[in-house]
């Protein structure tokens, strides 16, 4: 158990059981509503870069600790740029088939906010991977992402089967999962939210969202 | 659907994997190339591989002769004309390939099937190559290396080729072991077009050349998307000319799409000959 740290989270983090088994958790409502003395505060809001500002920004009026935020869907040197409480950053959002997760620090030579991290996640049963210099996004959600979305304009395309698409890049490539069984599990809306604020960031067509992508993960 | 004697055309190491797994399907292989030479050398190769099979109780030795006695090296003239499936495994070059099959028209039997094992040409192009009452026995068959221990088949249908041949190719391939994936013809069929961008995505991640970035993110698709290889290992095992040039092509054949489109980085690698494995440099170096 490591003291001294709020974590502010809602019931749609992958990780909340575990980490509500483990920590003290609130919601972001209840976040804002008091100011306590903690050394660091743990945020795991699921926001896009400019909400994600705001957040901050109002979390930081309640307190005085350092803050790590889960920038999964968020332009991650920006807000080290544009928010200095953020000491850390995170990306556990998507699913990881090994349980791991990438993580950054403001400082590089900031140790206590690396073991913070480290120690925080290793509890709750993830594994740390370190990401040097947080530019645009943390790799691999970006990675997969493209990669599940290019899946999905096949089928648009009529190319071939989801089954037979899953089944193809597992055994032609070995990856660990099929694009749609690995996009089920992460959740195609976090995708989405993901390639539209690569687009917006970069001005990129290349991060242009398949209709049929957008069809299956935007449901009323 | 039964194959007796399945000709192989082209014996590199995909020619050679390919004609090695259908020996060990008990079925009789003709292996043929331009350089006959090469194809006696494949040829030994194949014997070898199946001894070593032997040796590690994988086959029995019965068996293992029985495969090589299957085995015969021919020229093109003298493939059994009433073979029932060929499998073309020449090197990627759309004329070459095109006047192949042109002959190979006029040397084999109208039931017989005649397959490309191209990784990039699209499949209802190269069938123009055939008379039309031929396409729709033509089709794509894409292996992946090494032919004999790597499941996938993708089996692609052009625009003319029978539906009703793919199925039961797949479920013929299904049956033996093999995962056969029926696909549609475009470019870069199933896996070279949805892997892409594991490269494309990573390179620009990386932007520039930067060993210690390069690292991180082949160590982070391992460790936490559960790769079993990084995208720049892999580009670098695979030879980064060769990952460009699929680029360039699924690039070009999908009208400049800018998903495909490939990176400057991989460019600068070609161009200073830094190709991965094979010149000892790529993203990483290689003393041995």
């Amino acid at each position: 158990m490591i003291h001294n740290v709020l974590v502010i989270a809602e019931d749609n983090h992958p990780s909340y059981k575990e980490i509500k088994m483990h920590y003290e958790v609130r919601g972001i409502e209840e976040a804002m509503a008091s100011f306590d003395i903690y050394d660091y505060v743990i945020d795991c809001s699921q926001l896009r870069t400019q909400k994600k500002y705001y957040f901050i920004k109002e979390l930081a009026r309640t307190t005085k600790a350092k803050i790590i935020s889960d920038l999964s869907l968020s332009w991650g040197e920006w807000i080290y740029n544009n928010c200095p409480y953020v000491q850390g950053a995170v990306s556990t959002f998507f699913y990881s088939p090994s349980k791991a997760f990438e993580y950054s620090v403001k400082d590089k030579t900031d140790q206590a906010t690396k073991s913070v991290i480290e120690n925080f996640y290793q509890h709750i049963g993830m594994t740390p991977v370190f990401h040097d210099n947080l530019k645009l996004a943390f790799h691999y959600p970006r990675v997969v992402s493209m990669i599940i979305n290019e899946a999905y304009f096949a089928i648009e395309e009529n190319l071939a089967s989801k089954d037979s698409i899953d089944l193809a890049m597992k055994h032609g490539v070995n990856y660990p999962l099929g694009p749609f069984e690995w996009g089920e599990k992460i959740g195609l809306s976090l995708i989405i939210e993901l390639l539209r604020e690569l687009r917006e960031v970069t001005g990129e067509d290349r991060y242009r969202i398949s209709h049929q992508l957008k069809l299956e993960a935007i449901k009323l | 659907m039964i194959f007796k004697t399945v000709v192989v055309i082209g014996a590199g190491t995909m020619g050679a994997g390919i004609a090695q797994w259908f020996l060990q399907q008990k079925i009789n292989v003709e292996l043929v190339d331009s350089n006959y030479e090469l194809a006696l050398l494949s040829s030994e190769g194949i014997k070898k591989n199946l001894d070593s099979l032997t040796a590690k109780g994988k086959l029995t030795a019965e068996e293992s002769n029985h495969f090589k006695t299957a085995l015969k090296v021919v020229k093109l003239q003298e493939i059994s004309p009433n073979c029932e499936l060929v499998i073309e495994a020449i090197i990627e070059n759309k004329e070459i390939k095109r006047k192949l099959f042109t002959d190979l028209e006029k040397i084999v039997s109208k039931e017989t099937i005649i397959a490309s094992n191209t990784s990039s040409f699209p499949i209802t192009e190269l069938s123009s190559s055939l008379s039309l009452d031929r396409r729709s026995n033509f089709l794509g068959l894409h292996f992946f290396n090494p032919a004999t221990i790597m499941k996938l088949v993708e089996v692609i249908s052009g625009n003319l080729t029978d539906k009703k041949l793919a199925q039961s190719i797949a479920h013929w391939f299904n049956q033996r072991g093999k995962v056969a994936c029926e696909c549609n013809d475009a470019p870069g069929f199933i896996v070279n077009r949805v892997a892409r961008n594991f490269y494309g995505e990573s390179l620009r991640a990386c932007t520039n050349y930067n060993l210690d970035t390069i690292k991180e993110i082949d160590t982070t698709l391992k460790a936490v998307g559960g790769f079993k290889m990084g995208p720049f290992e892999l580009m670098d095992l695979i030879g980064i000319d060769v990952n460009l040039s699929v680029t360039e092509s699924v690039y070009h054949a999908f009208f400049e799409e800018p998903r495909f489109k490939p990176h400057r980085l991989q460019k600068e690698m070609v161009d200073s000959q830094r190709l991965g494995r094979k010149t000892k440099i790529g993203f990483y170096h290689y003393d041995s």
